[in-house]
């Protein structure tokens, strides 16, 4: 979600801003001769030269231990390689596994679309060549030391067992170690040629004026991790009469090479569509569409197509349809009377009576006057709320009626997603929840964040309103949330919730943690936009009232605006902390990740007890992308100039 | 502007809009819908748990905190609790004593780590920053539950029993470090500290008075040290010298117990009455000036009687409302003299500070470490380190800031003073950083406390781990809820309160 709503942020600014980043960029520095540039950074004094010789040592020890840790003969990868469908997707059935790949494949149009229509036309952006160069160097050198660190091998048996005898783990000599790892050296050899080729390849002018930019590296990446599946067999592995084998059979895993190698092309010519487009000049009703579909593409790819929902036609037919249709046409009358500059008075009360009319509803629900579809409800209640703002976009007539395309589709995606939600999943599984492993971390730490934001802004305003009650209010929701660990929060949802609910009425495990995720991220992104809210000038509130604008009008298209762009990168720090807080989810007894690596495969007969190479394998899932969301933070700090301003 | 203009202008402003228009009204109207809503939205839940927790035949209230929990903890100041009360405290002062180890040992590792990000050899540098992306990256709780698992995974204990000829045992039962304990003659020997720390104060004000006649250093923060070095040197061996000063609390104790409890309640009306009276002296002393008294405004009139009323309630309370209270003060102060003047007893001749190596155990079928040594558990190791690393990282982040937010001129001037680099550092650039650093290394110190409850997932007995155990139990989830909500609360609290006492103390003086 951090890269939707930054890519849509980076998408909506033009050329213009990337003119003056790439202005801002200061000429790099020519290189030091080798021997020049470590006695200046590692030898420059005593002191530092004690540093250096400390340091070195203990990153060295580090690094070897970290090594001899994960490539010993101990270690069981297979447990991890086995399990990467459950690490995954958990129980989400085999024969489904397509609609997976359809979820894949569309986030990664929908990336490659945003990241080609924000990407950079000019070419001083990026990596150098020359720095590209001599990090693939650096990194050759970096294999071969880890080659050459890594203590040697340990002799096993024929059943792979570790050899021991008296003075403990038999070992090969050094030596044959070193021609025991051709292989590495042979990745070491690869990479510094790569280096060493780019950097004589191109001449020195040309070496200085080559940038690389961040996508293309990534797509080379990506490149030759989808190839590899086609070499080497990653999760490719079955158990044939208590055998380990990498071949067909009854796979435990399946192989994902074919999906991903579509995946990657579509994403690559996704990419070139967005600069294509971007090229053609597509404007900003291009970026709107795209972002929206970002916004439904949570809703749509969970209930539509992980789902794929039973639906009863007769039903949909003869109430959902006609419902839907009946709901447009009112609202949307209510909206083109409402917005008719003229109707003064009339507007006020004909508002008011709609939201008598939509609270009467609830409290007959809750005392049971009269029956009615919830669906029914919200859709009034909806009609009511654009009844009360509809003033505010009065105008004339081409604004009327755009106004009223968008309340059309509001109420057909409306409608559309509760027909799908209220009809039962035709896909089964044996477990309670549809999806778990990493796929449920995704789906919640979305769902959290695309309800949270609204709510978020909310407590904002309502906390630095001049109204005491909103503001005592929300202060103290905010306070108290924020002062309570989130293991409590969650608990309490997932053990204490169904207590509060109305008799007949359930809510699953993983709904009831992402209303406590959502509840606890808000209070919190509350707290970002305050600061983004009162880093607006007073002017800008005094010119907004010279103009005439409603309360409304000023918040909406005034304030908020600029108060969103000032606290951008503490949203995205928000971001990332929830991403990392659905971890949490393995304590509250779901099966996300965390709890495949460090319950259920330590339980599995093939590999009791073998819990560390999950729980690194975990670590790295998470790395991977926190890192990644941080690092495009950092950019977008600069690229605002959030911090110079 | 025209004469009807003006009419018009006056009759607009006369005439109040209708209701419905009027915006205090519409306004104050939201609010109250609002709230209406949350309290109706509120009640109706509350009445649905009511009516569930009755069909499930949970009966709500506190008495479980006195009913025995029948399961023993982990670890903690008292294993085998005896009722769940005691239980949760338990919890409480792991988690309070987890987090105040934890905020010290990452504030030190967080400075230094981020220090280490802006200094000038680029492999310091590089590992500081290698670590801070590292581990500020993962999810804290996958941190913890992988050091669970690596400690887990360790060599056993090994079976021959005594002392362990070493400082640091590292075992899969957990950490064991040499522990350092108050020994027999502690308390005299804080009496020679105390003596020697006033007279190097004396000493160091003599110095720096000196100082500044002569103009050279004349090291007053030194010769403090040295002073208070000496004295305690001295006491090392001499404090039995003290051992009279325990008579003199057991007198005190003495005296307080011949007191009656009509006396006590003489005493602290006259007490409160005397605060009063000296209050409202001062307070009409205030406001009289050469010219007379200045005029007394309603608030200054209902100050006076509230302060009158505040002693009349005080009498009140302690004389009819708990006449209890007053014999409560006699035992509770009795009883702290004795405990005083035992610990200054005579008779005291062992070592003030004393230091006991690890040692290792076999009271069952497992040899374990004994309690000779400071024994971090499996679970209280991961929880403890997985907070400090964690929150290590977002420090460090925090400082580099800081000191990245110290204009570059004030580096300059020191360097062109020739101040030393550590000088430079800690006299120039870390005072004007603190005042960046603190606010959010607040919130650091709160996020560290808060996260402390992730020992739940390996089974620390900290308070929400405990608390999970008593409702399992007992079924009372929402009363523990509430304790833990208002633990956690008051933790925030008072993290806040310390932290903000010393950022106004940092702020910049301005007129």
């Amino acid at each position: 979600m951090a890269d939707t709503r930054a890519a849509a942020e980076t998408a909506e600014r033009g050329g213009a801003e990337d003119a003056q980043a790439v202005e801002a960029l200061p000429p790099e520095q020519p290189g030091l001769p080798p021997s020049e540039w470590i006695r200046k950074n590692l030898f420059s004094s005593p002191f530092n030269s004690v540093l250096t010789v400390a340091f070195g040592l203990l990153a060295l020890l580090i690094v070897r231990g970290l090594l001899n840790f994960t490539f010993s003969e101990e270690r069981n990868w297979d447990a991890v390689r086995t399990n990467l469908r459950l690490i995954f997707t958990h129980a989400y059935p085999e024969e489904q596994y397509s609609r997976i790949w359809v979820c894949v494949g569309t986030i990664a149009v929908l990336a490659g679309l945003s990241v080609g229509l924000a990407a950079a036309e000019t070419a001083r952006r990026g990596v150098s060549v020359r720095k590209l160069s001599s990090s693939l160097v650096a990194m050759g050198a970096t294999v071969a030391l880890g080659v050459v660190l890594r203590e040697p091998s340990a002799l096993t048996d024929i059943e792979g067992r570790v050899r021991r005898d008296d003075s403990g783990i038999m070992r090969e000599s050094f030596a044959e170690a070193m021609t025991d790892r051709w292989a590495w050296w042979l990745a070491a050899a690869v990479l510094a040629s790569a280096g060493a080729a780019l950097w004589f390849g191109f001449g020195d002018e040309r070496r200085r004026e080559t940038y690389v930019r961040p996508v293309e590296l990534f797509m080379v990446g990506s490149a030759v991790l989808v190839l590899s599946g086609w070499i080497y067999p990653w999760g490719h592995y079955a158990f044939a009469d208590g055998e380990f084998i990498a071949e067909p059979g009854r796979t435990v895993a399946m192989s994902t090479k074919l999906p991903w190698t579509v995946i990657w092309l579509l994403l690559a010519a996704a990419i070139a569509a967005g600069r294509s487009m971007r090229r053609a000049g597509a404007g900003p009703n291009f970026t709107l569409a795209l972002n929206l579909c970002w916004l439904a593409c949570p809703f749509v790819l969970y209930w539509v197509v992980l789902r794929d929902p039973d639906l009863d036609w007769g039903r949909v037919l003869s109430v959902d349809i006609p419902l839907g249709v009946l709901f447009a046409a009112l609202g949307g009358a209510v909206l083109w009377l409402l917005t008719d500059q003229r109707i003064g008075e009339l507007g006020r009360i004909i508002a008011t009576l709609l939201m008598g009319v939509a609270v009467l509803n609830w409290v007959a629900g809750f005392f049971g006057w009269y029956p009615m579809l919830q669906k029914v409800r919200l859709s009034f209640l909806l009609v009511a709320l654009a009844a009360l703002v509809a003033h505010n976009f009065a105008g004339e007539r081409s604004k009327r009626l755009r106004l009223l395309a968008v309340w059309v589709a509001l109420m057909a995606v409306f409608h559309y997603m509760a027909t799908l939600m209220n009809s039962p999943s035709t896909v089964e599984t044996p477990t309670e929840a549809l999806i778990g492993g990493f796929s449920v971390t995704l789906i919640v730490a979305s769902f959290t964040l695309l309800f949270s934001f609204p709510l978020g802004v909310m407590l904002a305003l309502a906390r630095t309103s001049r109204l005491p009650i909103f503001r005592v209010m929300s202060t103290s929701f905010i306070e108290v949330v924020r002062g309570v660990p989130l293991i409590t929060i969650l608990l309490f949802f997932a053990v204490m919730l169904q207590l509060f609910l109305p008799d007949g009425m359930s809510i699953s495990l993983i709904a009831a943690a992402t209303l406590g995720y959502t509840l606890f991220s808000a209070a919190y992104l509350a707290e970002n936009v305050r600061g983004g809210l009162q880093s607006i000038r007073r002017g800008q509130y005094e010119a907004s009232d010279a103009v005439g604008l409603t309360a409304m009008q000023r918040t909406l298209f005034i304030v908020l605006p600029q108060a969103l762009r000032v606290s951008i990168p503490p949203l995205v720090g928000q971001v990332i902390a929830t991403f990392k807080e659905t971890s949490l989810l393995a304590v509250i007894g779901a099966f996300d990740l965390l709890r495949m690596a460090n319950n259920v495969i330590p339980s599995q007969t093939q590999f009791l007890g073998v819990k560390r190479e999950g729980l690194l394998f975990v670590c790295l899932v998470y790395w991977v992308f926190a890192y990644a969301m941080s690092k495009h933070s950092q950019r977008l700090e600069k690229r605002l100039g959030v911090g110079e301003r | 502007m025209s004469n009807t203009d003006q009419e018009t202008l006056a009759v607009t402003q006369s005439r109040r809009p209708p209701f419905y228009r009027d915006a205090t009204v519409l306004k104050w109207l939201a609010q109250v819908a609002a709230l209406a809503l949350v309290l109706f939205a509120l009640i109706f839940m509350a009445g649905q748990a009511g009516s569930n927790l009755q069909a499930k035949d949970i009966a709500t209230g506190y008495d479980f905190l006195g009913v025995s929990l029948g399961s023993d903890l982990g670890s903690g100041i008292d294993t085998n609790p005896d009722t769940s009360g005691r239980a949760l405290w338990v919890g409480m002062v792991n988690t309070i004593r987890v987090s105040i180890g934890g905020i010290l040992l990452a504030s030190v590792l967080g400075v230094v780590v981020g220090v280490g990000r802006l200094s000038s050899n680029w492999l310091v540098k590089r590992s500081c920053s290698v670590y801070v992306e590292t581990l500020r990256n993962i999810p804290l709780l996958v941190q913890i539950i992988l050091i669970f698992a690596v400690i887990a995974s360790l060599p056993r204990v090994a079976i021959d029993q005594g002392p362990i000829h070493g400082w640091l045992h590292i075992s899969n039962k957990g950490v064991s470090i040499p522990r350092v304990h108050i020994g027999d003659g502690f308390y005299q020997w804080l009496i020679f500290l105390l003596i020697g720390a006033a007279v190097g104060l004396w000493v160091k004000r003599r110095r720096s008075q000196r100082h500044d006649v002569i103009g050279r250093d004349t090291y007053p923060v030194a010769s403090f040290v040295a002073v208070v070095a000496a004295f305690a040197l001295a006491g090392w061996f001499a404090h039995p010298i003290f051992g009279w000063v325990g008579g003199i609390f057991d007198f005190i104790a003495s005296v307080l117990d011949a007191l009656t409890q009509q006396l006590v309640q003489l005493l602290i009306s006259a007490a409160a009455a005397a605060a009063a009276v000296l209050w409202i002296r001062r307070f009409l002393a205030r406001h009289r000036t050469p010219a007379g008294r200045t005029k007394l405004s309603d608030d200054d009139y209902f100050r006076v009687i509230f302060a009158g009323l505040a002693a009349v309630l005080a009498v009140l309370f302690v004389t009819v409302g708990w006449p209890g209270f007053s014999s409560w003060i006699i035992n509770s102060g009795r009883d702290l003299f004795e405990v005083l003047g035992d610990k200054f007893g005579d008779g005291r001749t062992g070592q003030p500070i004393d230091a006991k190596r690890p040692d290792i155990e076999q009271l069952g079928n497992f040899p374990n470490y004994g309690p000779a040594g400071l024994n971090l558990t499996q679970g209280l190791a991961a929880v403890y380190f997985g907070v400090v690393l964690y929150t290590a990282a977002f420090i460090a982040e925090i400082v580099r800031a800081g000191i990245q937010a110290v204009p570059k001129g004030q580096t300059e001037a020191a360097q062109a003073l020739g101040l030393r680099r550590l000088t430079m550092l800690r006299r120039v650039i870390l005072p004007q950083a603190l005042r960046v650093i603190l606010p959010p290394l607040g919130n650091q110190y709160l996020n560290l406390t808060k996260n402390t409850s992730l020992a739940l997932a390996i089974g620390y007995t900290d308070l929400v781990q405990v608390g999970q155990t008593v409702y399992n139990q007992t079924g009372k989830t929402l009363e523990v809820v509430s304790i833990w909500m208002l633990f956690y609360l008051a933790c925030s609290l008072t993290i806040s309160v310390v932290v903000n006492f010393f950022n106004v103390r940092l702020k910049i003086v301005e007129r």
